[in-house]
């Protein structure tokens, strides 16, 4: 095809791609380094270099209760959004019942409603029938908001699944408890291991239910990160989100590592 | 003894008579195809005899043993699917050790050793520990097959057991089949819509049609003897011509629309009037010997297919195809052509 696309265009066409991903690169290229800045105030460009301030946040009880408190509750979610998520795609996904487009539908509505609605619910169900808020409803919001991630990556793995597996398992003499937990999990691996990731970075990264369901004593990152920026900002916040990053890059290659990413996305 | 028995099995979806009072014996150690064209019910006799479909009457026997009530799981049987349907996340070796497994026959080691045994039939031993998906289709139809022999079945369950396969695998593996039938002696029964599958790997082939057993016998007696015009057209196509039977004394002639007459097999006794008959292609020559039936006709086209010649030629006021030898004839030549009496086989019209 020679001549099939002018130079010119091709050319423009890179300088699109490039210009957008600087555009997408910058806020990351900025927080982290400002978080190697040497100044006691968070400004941009840092008036010079150092690393104290990741010196300060590993020595910042805060810091640390509240990332503490984050992994624990991403994990928590991870477990739970799986758990449920699961055998909700395997059902929606290898069975017709009746209403299943409906259910579905309600399954993947979190990734379209804002999360705010379902803070605002949550806060006052936990206001009327419990304490009000807790580390325990917080790990309900989560999960309500990374279930749709779990559900679609798992579905995912399932739709180009040889439907004559199930029957071919039975004919083989497999029970089904075997057909489910030998046959179809099985299958169900890499969605799981790219919706557990989904999970874990919405769970890490929420600020809207964490705000809402604020209780005494739970303190999630991004709420510790918010609250220090609204009363006494400080490069400490730029190395907490460069910590963040890392984390997030590291687990991209786990899972790119252990699953090969071109299977998962 | 009968292995299967298929007994007045009735299968209804909706209001649509998917098999009607349905009647099947195979004998132990037998190579049966269930033969027919899409819709004529054979997939859903195979699942039915599976498990995996309910009749809505009648019994299915396997090696004696009323299973119509059973789960698929309680058979002692094997399924192939045409998809293979081997288990992603298992090596070769893994999914032919499955069914051992599900099935709790013999210990780890044993299990092993039997699925190794079963790969080396097939000759995949050497990809024992690849997964499906580094194996080429033909290969993983190996596995499969090595599966569904590993825990000695007493009924081997074959779904369009080539379909997958290009022409020249498929040839291979009609060969390999055979071998492991005669090797094995299971009982196997397959489902094709191919003629010529059945023929080569059948001993028993079962015509189906809407429903029902068109006609069941061995290979050459059911593509030499076909009963039906159906049967006769769907085993290996022929020409089929429509001959008013006239009484020439003693003797039976037919005539063509256009009035040529021929003589007919003497054994046979028909009555004077329109009658259907069967003439193979390959039973049409050029220029007969004397005694024989014989017609003049012109040649339209010929197809060269390499160790035969097809040509579709006018004669006697039908078209006709025959199968001969190579030979070049050019369209409009004038030519005899000819048949034994024999090779005129009456038709009944359903």
């Amino acid at each position: 095809m020679i001549g099939a696309t002018p130079r010119f265009v091709t050319w423009a066409a890179i300088a699109f791609v490039l210009a957008i991903a600087l555009y997408m690169l910058i806020p990351i290229a900025v927080v982290v380094a400002s978080s190697l800045s040497s100044s006691q105030f968070l400004v941009f460009p840092p008036p010079g270099l150092s690393l104290r301030w990741y010196g300060e946040i590993l020595n910042s009880e805060a810091y640390l209760a509240a990332g503490w408190t984050s992994v624990k509750l991403a994990l928590i979610t991870v477990v739970v959004a799986l758990g449920l998520g699961t055998p909700a795609a395997i059902a929606l996904t290898r069975f017709r019942f009746a209403g299943r487009d409906a259910i579905g539908s309600i399954f993947l509505s979190p990734l379209i409603l804002p999360s705010l609605i379902f803070a605002i619910g949550l806060l006052m169900v936990f206001s009327r029938y419990g304490d009000g808020p807790s580390f325990t409803g917080l790990v309900i919001g989560h999960v309500v908001i990374t279930l749709p991630y779990v559900i679609r990556t798992v579905s995912a793995n399932l739709v180009d699944l040889d439907p004559n597996l199930d029957e071919a398992a039975r004919v083989m003499g497999a029970r089904w408890w075997q057909r489910y937990f030998l046959v179809i999990l099985p299958q169900c691996r890499t969605g799981m291991a790219a919706g557990a990731f989904f999970v874990f970075n919405i769970s890490f990264d929420d600020a809207v239910i964490a705000l809402f369901m604020r209780a005494p004593g739970v303190e999630t990152l991004p709420m510790r990160i918010y609250s220090t920026l609204e009363f006494s900002p400080d490069p400490s916040v730029a190395a907490v989100s460069a910590v963040m990053i890392a984390l997030t890059i590291l687990l991209v290659l786990l899972l790119d590592r252990v699953f090969g990413l071109s299977k998962i996305v | 003894m009968a292995q299967l028995t298929v007994q007045s099995v009735v299968k209804r979806f909706g209001a649509l008579e998917v098999l009607q009072s349905f009647d099947l014996s195979v004998e132990k150690g037998s190579f049966a195809a269930l033969l027919g064209p899409s819709g004529c019910g054979k997939s859903t006799l195979l699942r039915i005899i599976a498990g995996l479909e309910r009749p809505n009457e009648g019994r299915i026997m396997i090696a004696g043993r009323d299973v119509t009530g059973l789960a698929p799981e309680d058979r002692n049987i094997a399924l192939m699917f045409q998809s293979y349907a081997l288990l992603p996340h298992l090596t070769a070796l893994e999914n032919v050790r499955f069914p051992l497994r599900m099935r709790r026959k013999y210990d780890r080691a044993e299990q092993e050793k039997r699925a190794r045994d079963a790969l080396a039939l097939v000759q995949l031993d050497t990809l024992a520990d690849r997964y499906p998906r580094q194996m080429s289709g033909g290969q993983q139809q190996r596995v499969a097959l090595a599966r569904s022999i590993v825990a000695e079945p007493d009924l081997l369950l074959l779904d369009e057991p080539l379909s997958n396969l290009d022409a020249r695998l498929r040839e291979d593996m009609q060969i390999e089949l055979k071998r492991l039938h005669q090797t094995l002696g299971l009982t196997t029964i397959f489902v094709t819509h191919d003629q010529d599958e059945a023929l080569a790997l059948a001993d028993t082939v079962i015509l189906m049609n809407r429903g029902r057993i068109e006609q069941a016998g061995q290979p050459e007696e059911i593509y030499r003897r076909p009963r039906t015009i159906f049967a006769a057209d769907f085993l290996g196509g022929a020409n089929i011509v429509t001959l008013d039977v006239v009484a020439d004394g003693d003797r039976r002639l037919g005539r063509f629309p256009d009035g040529s007459l021929v003589p007919l097999d003497p054994a046979l006794s028909l009555t004077p009037g329109p009658q259907a008959f069967m003439l193979r292609k390959e039973a049409i020559g050029f220029d007969p010997a004397p005694g024989l039936a014989r017609l003049q006709g012109v040649v339209e086209a010929q197809n060269y297919l390499g160790r035969q010649t097809r040509s579709l030629l006018q004669a006697g006021g039908v078209s006709l195809v025959a199968l001969t030898e190579p030979v070049t004839l050019a369209p409009g030549a004038q030519v005899a052509i000819g048949w034994d009496p024999q090779d005129l086989i009456p038709l009944a019209r359903d």
